[in-house]
């Protein structure tokens, strides 16, 4: 698919000639503030510039081609919308901020562009109401410190952000904007996913989220909701699906959290006294921990989760427990695939609490360079020498005194991607037994001299 | 074909053979003989190479130590008890040694049916009687024909039918031309057998002979059978050693091995140390028991 | 009896078995005997039932969403191989030499046109093939396990992970066969292999966490110290293929994917073949130079 755009873009450089944005400039200033331009596929060179509430909209190829300097289009005006271009090769200048798209005024529409090459993908800098949509963001070849965003706000309010596609950057990320509308994004190979600092009042639905550092990193951001997200295999430094700092009325519900180096990591959340944080019906899945907070950590609720083949369901940071937080809400707790208790009664909660010990987990908590003896047999020597002694046994991390005897029913958007096929793996296991069986039959059977009646045969 | 000069292997500080030499010509048949302890089974072990020692061995012109491959490929080897995997079978069994001999199946079976072992390929080695094990050894070692056969007492551990069997068809290979040597403590088959005697002594040369001149009767040997009391057996027997003759307890009574011409000497002996002899009986076959000396 | 005498006994040749004939000759035998061997049997048997357990058991949780991830499936396995995998190749790999030794055999097959470095690369070969077979058919029923749970790693790694653990199979197998040649007795070569299989799989591991904590070791100390023993390395090597990053092993793991970059299989990979390589080098030369049999 890049390669197929990249190509596409290449071809279109070659094949059309070369124009001067200035043509576009010109036809901009001939015409009527809201009306509507079609531009005429082929490439135009320099930095557009765009003054008026115009609708620009590319027929076939229309390439702008910032030539590495600076923002290739500036969008100066209010109500403007750019529709349908590939944008390339801006400046890489970090003070400069050079962007693909930057928009200084509000109601901008800026859907379906394909930018490439370029420092900042899309910069909305105080542009309320504007909308981002369908576009494709693929940030510069550089070492992560000099990337830029593939999408920035700041202060822009009520914006919609959706179906955007940004590989290869620093963060989608919003400062001090509320209100916000961002759904099914997808966000790859980046920094941070989905960034928030200072931005309250939001919803994220469905965004697909990985092989980031991060999936989701909100800071000082309150009331956001987080529903039906995937965040997977993010890992990296911090390696965290969600991350929150200092956030006050978060609810996480139907998100699925899959083999990211912690599911959800919790800093000073909730940071005031009478706020809660929800976390209800999610998948927490294959991560090596999978949910991490802060020893202080208090008031996060929950219930209805599955925890899947975690290889710490729960942790601190630093030595502690999460007594302060609730593992179940109106007697309903949380799936948990460790769990080795039994449901006698048949109402689907456990009748014991699940409470996971683990003195390895504990060793980790203050010696983070053991971490490496983790999945080695040496570990589970540890953790039975704890079961073996009760001086040594550790507190349980957590209490959950309603665990779901039964995984639940959890319907996330991206459910079934990733799955291996089960043919392959079929053939594969045929074709291991049927090579170890021939090697078998071939060489293990009877050599030796025969009977007369096998002599008589040779 | 056989030259060894100055065969010396130490155990540590204990000295198994010492400087030990000889020469032996193709198709000649040559026997260690000597005591448990003698150093029989190490000369036969430096011979095959197996084992490090200090000078010289060569078979065929092949030094053992480097040319060792070379120099076994003219030897089949017979052991004092055929160890090998007990739950093999006798086919599988010749057919690995087939196949390290570079001999094909129907030569193998040729070697099963020279010991009259054909038709037993399907046995298990651990069902196989002592003598069938010891003719399976000798099919293997006449894989290939090879010109010299090795061996390490090679009846000790048989019956009397199984050592009748052995020992004949070692005569066969012997009167087709093969080279042989071969540790034995029986004079009888030394005397079958052998062409020269090396006498080893705790592992030194005590002198090479003839077995004419090692025991000049012509059939030298008969075992006496002495019936004594019980309690006096241990003292008789003793005694019957200290005046060299080679003697083996069982449950009735003492075997003698003696020269055919003196068989009263050992009643002799014992009556110098007042030991009664109820009553002898002189066995008609020559029938040493294993384990005597 | 008819066949017999129309062949007639073959030309002899008296040459020695090329060495890919003795060698393969060995090895054939001793895959045989490993397939036939009770313990043998019994540890495919017991690895194979682990390994499908453990996939059942882990999946069965997890199957209905049908996301695949490094989970605890994954960590499991690898856990049950490296408890299991390393004790059958050590003692496989110990009782192989001694064993012969213990019960004669030894001698016998070294008294054959064969040298001792063509009987100990046989042996080798036919068990690391044994070993390898064992293995595929437990990681093939798990993998079935797998297909039909839909769920798990993906094909490629987990033909790593099955090429990995062949590696490490055959790296205890060489520390198993150097342990046999310098032990007398199988039982202590048995002994001596369950000591080495205690110290690489717990009490390297438990001293090397000890010492990280006692003398506060740098990461890259730990690291190199860890990337000695093969089973770590086996581990770092899995889960940089099961999960293309070795965060999942803390600071010490970061550190080494920072530094060593994509060189990090090939160092672990390259430290496993060492351990294949020198511990039989060194079986090689002693098997030859000490010459006990």
């Amino acid at each position: 698919m890049r390669t197929a755009i990249v190509a596409m873009a290449l071809l279109a450089a070659t094949t059309l000639g070369q124009q001067p944005v200035s043509v576009i400039e010109q036809r901009i200033d001939r015409t009527q503030p809201g009306s509507t331009l079609a531009i005429e596929a082929g490439v135009y060179e320099g930095n557009l510039q765009i003054r008026k509430p115009v609708t620009l909209v590319a027929q076939g190829d229309v390439v702008i081609d910032g030539l590495g300097k600076g923002t290739v289009v500036d969008v100066l005006a209010e109500g403007v919308t750019l529709k349908g271009f590939t944008i390339r090769a801006s400046g890489d200048s970090v003070t400069g901020e050079d962007a693909g798209v930057r928009v200084l005024a509000g109601r901008a529409i800026i859907e379906a562009n394909i930018i490439l090459d370029a420092l900042f993908g899309i910069d909305l800098r105080e542009s309320p109401r504007s909308t981002i949509r369908g576009n494709t963001v693929v940030g510069k070849d550089l070492e992560a410190e000099r990337r830029g965003d593939g999408i920035r706000l700041w202060w822009s309010h009520d914006a919609v952000i959706e179906d955007n596609i940004v590989r290869n950057s620093r963060d989608m990320v919003f400062w001090y904007s509320q209100n916000l509308c961002i759904d099914r994004n997808r966000v790859s190979e980046s920094r941070y996913g989905l960034h928030f600092m200072y931005s309250h009042d939001t919803t994220l639905r469905e965004n697909d989220l990985e092989g980031n550092s991060v999936g989701v990193y909100l800071m000082y951001s309150n009331s956001i909701t987080l529903v039906g997200n995937r965040m997977r295999n993010n890992r990296g430094p911090s390696g965290y699906g969600i991350g929150l700092k200092d956030c006050d009325d978060i609810a996480i519900s139907g998100n699925a959290l899959l083999a990211n180096r912690v599911g959800v990591y919790i800093d000073n959340s909730p940071s005031s006294m009478d706020s809660t944080g929800i976390f209800q019906g999610n998948i927490f899945a294959y991560n090596e921990i999978g949910v991490l907070a802060t020893p202080n950590t208090h008031d996060n609720v929950f219930t209805g989760n599955a925890f899947i083949e975690n290889e710490e369901p729960a942790a601190t940071h630093g030595r502690g427990e999460l007594h302060r937080n609730a593992f179940a809400l109106d007697g309903v707790g949380n799936y948990w695939s460790q769990y080795a208790g039994f449901d006698l009664d048949g109402d689907g909660i456990g009748d014991v609490a699940f409470e996971p010990r683990s003195l390895f987990g504990q060793m980790l908590a203050s010696e983070p360079n053991l971490r490496l003896f983790v999945h080695s047999p040496a570990q589970r020597a540890i953790e039975f020498t704890a079961r073996a002694l009760p001086e040594l046994r550790p507190r349980p991390v957590l209490v959950d005194p309603a665990p779901l005897a039964r995984p639940p029913v959890i319907e996330v958007a991206f459910k079934g991607q990733g799955v291996v096929g089960s043919i392959p793996m079929a053939l594969l296991a045929m074709g291991l037994l049927a090579s170890s069986a021939l090697v078998v039959v071939f060489l293990a059977r009877e050599r030796g001299l025969d009977s007369r009646i096998a002599r008589g045969a040779t | 074909m056989i030259i060894a000069r100055g065969v010396t292997k130490r155990y540590g500080r204990v000295v198994a053979v010492r400087n030990v030499s000889f020469e032996l010509p193709a198709g000649q048949s040559m026997a260690f003989w000597g005591s448990n302890g003698a150093g029989k089974t190490t000369m036969i072990r430096c011979l095959l190479g197996v084992t490090r020692f200090r000078g010289i061995a060569s078979i065929g012109s092949n030094s053992v130590k480097r040319r060792g491959r070379a120099a076994r490929a003219l030897v089949g080897y017979v052991p004092q008890e055929l160890a090998f995997h007990d739950d093999v079978r006798l086919g599988s069994a010749m057919a690995l040694f087939a196949s390290l001999r570079r001999v094909d199946r129907a030569s193998a079976h040729g070697s099963l049916d020279r010991v009259g072992l054909s038709g037993h390929e399907r046995k298990r080695l651990r069902d196989l009687s002592g003598g069938m094990k010891q003719r399976l050894a000798l099919a293997i070692a006449m894989l290939g024909d090879p010109p010299v056969i090795v061996l390490d007492e090679p009846t000790s551990n048989l019956d009397a039918a199984g050592r009748g069997e052995v020992v004949r068809t070692l005569q066969q290979l012997r009167q087709s031309g093969k080279t042989l040597v071969f540790a034995s403590h029986r004079p009888d088959e030394i005397i079958t057998l052998a062409d020269t005697v090396i006498v080893l002594d705790k592992g030194i040369v005590d002198r090479v002979t003839t077995p004419r001149e090692l025991w000049p009767t012509e059939k030298p040997v008969q075992v006496v059978r002495l019936y004594l009391s019980t309690a006096s057996e241990a003292e008789a027997a003793q005694a019957l050693r200290e005046a060299g003759h080679a003697v083996h307890i069982n449950g009735q009574g003492l075997c003698v091995a003696v020269p055919r011409d003196r068989k009263a000497e050992p009643i002799g002996v014992l009556e110098r140390k007042s030991i009664l002899v109820r009553n002898i009986e002189v066995l008609d076959d020559v029938r040493l028991p294993e384990g005597s000396t | 009896m008819t066949m017999l005498t129309m062949t007639g006994p073959r030309a002899a040749t008296h040459v020695p078995p090329s060495h890919r004939r003795a060698v393969l000759t060995f090895a054939r035998r001793e895959f045989r005997d490993a397939m036939s061997s009770r313990w043998f049997v019994l540890y495919t048997v017991a690895f194979t039932l682990l390994a499908v357990g453990v996939s059942f058991l882990s999946l069965s949780g997890s199957g209905s969403h049908g996301f695949a991830g490094f989970g605890r499936t994954a960590a499991g396995l690898l856990n049950l191989v490296m408890l299991v995998v390393p004790l059958m190749a050590l003692t496989a790999g110990a009782a192989t030499i001694a064993g012969e030794r213990e019960r004669g055999t030894l001698l016998y097959l070294l008294a054959q046109p064969i040298s001792r470095t063509q009987l100990l690369l046989g042996k080798y070969a036919g068990l690391s093939l044994a070993l390898v077979c064992s293995l595929c058919i437990g990681f093939g029923l798990s993998a079935g396990v797998l297909a039909w749970r839909a769920g798990g790693v993906g094909v490629g790694s987990y033909m790593v992970l099955v090429g990995l653990t062949a590696m490490l199979a055959i790296a205890m197998l060489s520390v198993g066969v150097l342990i046999s040649v310098v032990s007398r007795r199988t039982s202590v070569a048995t002994g001596l292999a369950l000591f080495v299989w205690l110290v690489l799989v717990f009490v390297s591991d438990l001293g090397l966490m000890a010492s990280s904590i006692v003398f506060q070791l740098r990461v890259q100390e730990i690291f190199a110290l860890a990337a000695v023993n093969p089973l770590q390395c086996y581990k770092m090597g899995a889960i940089v293929h099961l999960n293309a990053s070795l965060d999942v092993l803390g600071p010490v793991g970061a550190y080494a994917s920072y530094t060593l970059g994509p060189a990090m299989p090939w160092v672990l990979s390259g430290s496993i073949v060492a351990w294949i390589v020198m511990p039989l080098l060194l079986a090689l030369v002693l098997f030859n130079r000490r010459r006990s049999i």
